[in-house]
């Protein structure tokens, strides 16, 4: 069920008016379980099979690992769920990938192998909740959580559906405790939960589906040379719509636990106001960022073992991130990039350390512009199709083509990727220390009405007419 | 008004990947927000101000909207073909093919000349083939298919948009979800009920197409799309709206889309006369030996295929054979498939009907065709 779907409308506030009205915390919980099998059976009723036995395996596991003193067993019970869900993620969301990949490694061998077709369909947001349950039994296995004795409260924080398919990834410790009690009103959470909901919608369908996503789709669908202005305009388009499509995505799902009484951790914090490629993986998409800092680059021993150890896990961590995104490739280069540009970063910084004019205005400005096109160039290898495509970009890009590169976006489309782009690295650049909430306070009501009025009419005109959501796929 | 519960900062993330300097957990602890900031508004008074501003809104974009000629009516959607697709039998009469067969061919006619009602399963700007092909892969279906043809939608190369058009609509069938079926059954009213809601011509996205903006003198863009100029109810029955006789202007915009929409885009500088020649040669001869597969494949179930070339007129007549020849296309067709086909201008009682903007039928002259039509579909079905 997409959020900008008129499906989406009626359940939200039919679930919602069954909220208030329900007299009890435990049959308000149990009706945001129901609802929530039933927003994810929406899509592919067997599927939530997979996710209930998710969510009992993991439960049960981690209900041994707290009863269990000896270390070995702990281990044991935290192997078999690692296995179980990563054995899950990888056949769904990787099957076909290692059949494909392991058929071209024994062809180059003088091996003729043909795989099965396994036809396998990926369960949409399996890649969010299989990382919402790891972090908790990983937690529970660490001794920083508490098994949860009740199963439909770890069900209800695993599959609640605001952030169910498309996160932000939640980890257990920050949602349980908020169903221990029932939410204690506060005035003006429901409206701004709702003007959350309403800005969210209007990300993704107002400016990433209507005004991003023409040009986008246009040269990255395009099979020949383009000029420079067209392929750098449709990365850009692509880089700003995949950020409103997702920051759209999450703002919608923080505005909807908002009016249920839950909160949420931001998942994006102005990232293309972001100066250095560690500056904006702690603005984009901070919910995995910290996930695999946590749970893969700590473990693997962080920056603590010297510099050789800290770059290879570093680019480690990026690669399993790009590959998290998806069962290719170009995903992966593209996390080889941003390690690659991490990497880059350091050693830049630790050249400049301690020189003055590495802080001052002309510099910052400059490496924020450097990571925004650094960013911008990825951001091919994450759309491309295949490696083809997207070298032919990058060349296209480079102006390699010059004046033989196809024109083909229309004028209206160079308008408008180019005034959002303009609009938003001065709104990123200088809201990079604030917060919506912040900018809101701020505001007279007046102007908040009109916004929310802009806003909504906007997301009307729309008639619903919105894509899925870009992360659903992943 | 600040809220008891307010944290004014923002949620900030841990040290990032990397740059976790003199934290030896790298920020394993992650800064749980427990609780989000509401900014300090007064939000019940603009909640209402909203709501009010909004439901203003609305009214007066409808006000507008039906003042511009627009009236409720149904979008043509890919879910509204899953449902009529759904009501197919194993022995049922289907249209398939575009929007020609969508506009011309009245089903209530069809019923009456024919002695069972079909199922319109034609799509707008679509190729045919993948629709024959999706109905030769159904092993239940042994019924009969009236496949209209426009000879150059049938033979554009699968990239092309009317090829996929048709795909996109039967992979619709296959992977359609309860919340899209739902969706479907809860904008029927609305559709029926609001004029503003049209996705073709009063969608944000169609608004901004008519901002008028001079494009660059190199720039390859495709034809720009015909206004909205039909209604269609649920049955998919599609009738040309009245005011296409009526207002000129309207007309116009219309007729004068067609050249460039049915004219094939330039040859890619990137790819040499010769290769170019050969591979969209050997996607023209592809497309009959497919057609013929699929035709085969239906008959060998004891189903039925008559194809059907629906009037034109005018300019867009004289380009279509000039682009797409009857014998290079609808003869080798006819040829290839061993199937009957009606050409409407082999049949005088066909002929004499003019196509307002050129390439549809109007609403009255939809029934009356149709009604000369079916005699002749009868007896090129029982001839097989």
């Amino acid at each position: 069920m997409l959020f900008n779907s008129l499906t989406f409308v009626v359940f939200f506030l039919v679930v919602y008016g069954a909220y208030r009205l329900l007299p009890g915390w435990g049959m308000r919980k149990n009706l945001l379980l129901a609802s929530s099998y039933v927003f994810y059976a929406a899509w592919n009723p067997p599927f939530a099979l997979l996710l209930l036995l998710s969510t009992v395996v993991d439960w049960w596991l981690a209900g041994r690992m707290g009863a269990e003193t000896h270390a070995g067993r702990r281990k044991l019970w935290l192997i078999i769920s690692l296995v179980t869900n990563l054995g899950l993620l990888s056949f769904f969301k990787y099957g076909d990938f290692l059949m494909e990949n392991t058929k071209i490694l024994l062809a180059a061998i003088g091996i003729d192998y043909h795989p099965p077709d396994l036809g396998i369909l990926l369960p949409v947001g399996i890649s969010f909740y299989t990382f919402h349950t790891l972090s908790y039994t990983i937690d529970v296995y660490r001794g920083q959580l508490k098994p949860e004795a009740s199963l439909r409260d770890f069900a209800l924080f695993v599959s609640f559906f605001p952030q169910l398919v498309a996160g932000p990834i939640i980890r257990a410790k920050d949602f349980l405790y908020q169903l221990q009690a029932p939410p204690v009103p506060v005035p003006g959470r429901f409206t701004w939960g709702l003007f959350l909901m309403t800005l969210g919608l209007f990300q993704k369908v107002v400016i990433a589906d209507t005004l991003l996503a023409p040009a986008a789709d246009t040269v990255f669908g395009h099979p020949f040379p383009l000029a420079a202005l067209d392929a750098w305009t449709g990365a850009l388009a692509f880089g700003m719509q995949v950020f409103f499509d997702f920051s759209g995505y999450t703002l919608t799902a923080i505005g909807a636990d908002l009016c249920f009484g839950f909160y949420l951790l931001n998942n994006f914090h102005f990232p293309y106001g972001a100066v250095g490629f560690s500056d904006f993986w702690r603005r984009w998409h901070i919910s995995l960022s910290s996930w695999l800092r946590d749970y893969l680059y700590v473990p693997l021993g962080g920056n603590r073992f010297g510099t050789l150890r800290t770059l290879f896990n570093l680019m480690l961590v990026m690669l399993i991130g790009g590959l998290w995104h998806g069962a290719a490739w170009t995903f992966v280069v593209w996390g080889a990039l941003h390690g690659l540009l991490l990497i880059a970063e350091r050693g830049v910084r630790s050249l400049t350390e301690g020189a003055a004019w590495a802080s001052r205005t002309p510099a910052q400005l400059a490496a924020w512009l450097a990571t925004i096109a650094g960013v911008t160039v990825t951001w091919v290898f994450f759309r491309s199709q295949d490696f083809g495509s997207a070298m032919k970009n990058v060349l296209s890009m480079a102006g390699f083509f010059g004046a033989q590169g196809d024109q083909i976006l229309a004028t209206r489309d160079l308008v408008a990727v180019g005034s959002v782009v303009v609009v938003v690295l001065i709104l990123h650049r200088a809201l990079r220390d604030s917060s919506i909430e912040a900018v809101v306070q701020r505001l007279p009501a007046w102007a908040v009405a009109a916004a929310w009025i802009v806003m909504s009419l906007s997301v009307l005109l729309t008639q619903g007419n919105g894509n899925a959501f870009i992360y659903f796929q992943f | 008004m600040p809220s008891s519960i307010s944290n004014s900062e923002p949620a900030k993330a841990g040290p990032p990947i990397g740059d976790s300097h003199g934290d030896p957990s790298g920020g394993l602890h992650s800064e749980i927000t427990r609780q989000r900031t509401i900014p300090d508004q007064p939000w019940p008074r603009i909640a209402l101000a909203v709501a009010i501003a909004v439901v203003i809104g609305v009214a007066a974009w409808e006000v507008t909207c039906r003042s511009w000629g627009y009236r409720p009516g149904l979008d043509d959607t890919n879910d509204l073909w899953v449902e009529a697709r759904r009501t197919v039998k194993p022995d049922s009469t289907v249209i398939i093919g575009s929007s020609r067969a969508l506009f011309g061919l009245d089903l209530n006619a069809l019923e009456a000349g024919l002695g069972t009602r079909p199922v319109q399963l034609a799509l707008v700007g679509s190729c045919p083939y993948p629709v024959l092909r999706h109905l030769a892969d159904d092993a239940t279906f042994h019924g009969t298919v009236i496949c209209d043809i426009v000879p150059g939608l049938l033979v554009v190369p699968y990239m092309a948009p009317p090829y996929k058009n048709a795909e996109k609509a039967v992979k619709r069938l296959h992977t359609q979800s309860w919340s899209q079926w739902a969706g479907l059954h809860l904008s029927i009213p609305l559709e029926l009920t609001f004029a503003c809601l049209q996705q073709e011509d009063l969608n944000l996205a169609a608004l901004l197409r008519h901002v008028p903006l001079p494009d660059r003198p190199k720039a390859q863009i495709g034809p720009a799309l015909p206004p909205h100029f039909s209604t269609i109810d649920r049955d998919r029955r599609t009738w040309m709206r009245p005011e296409v006789l009526t207002d000129q202007t309207l007309c116009d915009r219309v007729k004068y889309g067609w050249p460039p929409l049915f004219t094939p885009p330039p040859k890619p500088s990137w790819i040499p006369e010769g290769p170019f020649g050969e591979f969209m040669g050997k996607l023209f001869n592809e497309r009959f030996v497919d057609m013929a597969k699929a035709v085969s494949d239906l008959r060998t179930r004891g189903g039925k295929v008559v194809f059907v070339r629906m009037p034109s007129s005018g300019e867009l007549r004289q380009l279509e054979e000039r682009l797409t020849p009857r014998a290079a296309v609808w003869d080798r067709l006819l040829k290839d498939t061993g199937s009957p086909g009606i050409w409407f201008e082999d049949h005088p009682e066909l002929t004499g009907f003019e196509c307002p903007e050129w390439s549809h039928l109007s609403a009255a002259d939809s029934v009356e065709f149709t009604k000369r039509l079916a005699p002749f579909l009868k007896q090129a079905l029982a001839a097989r």
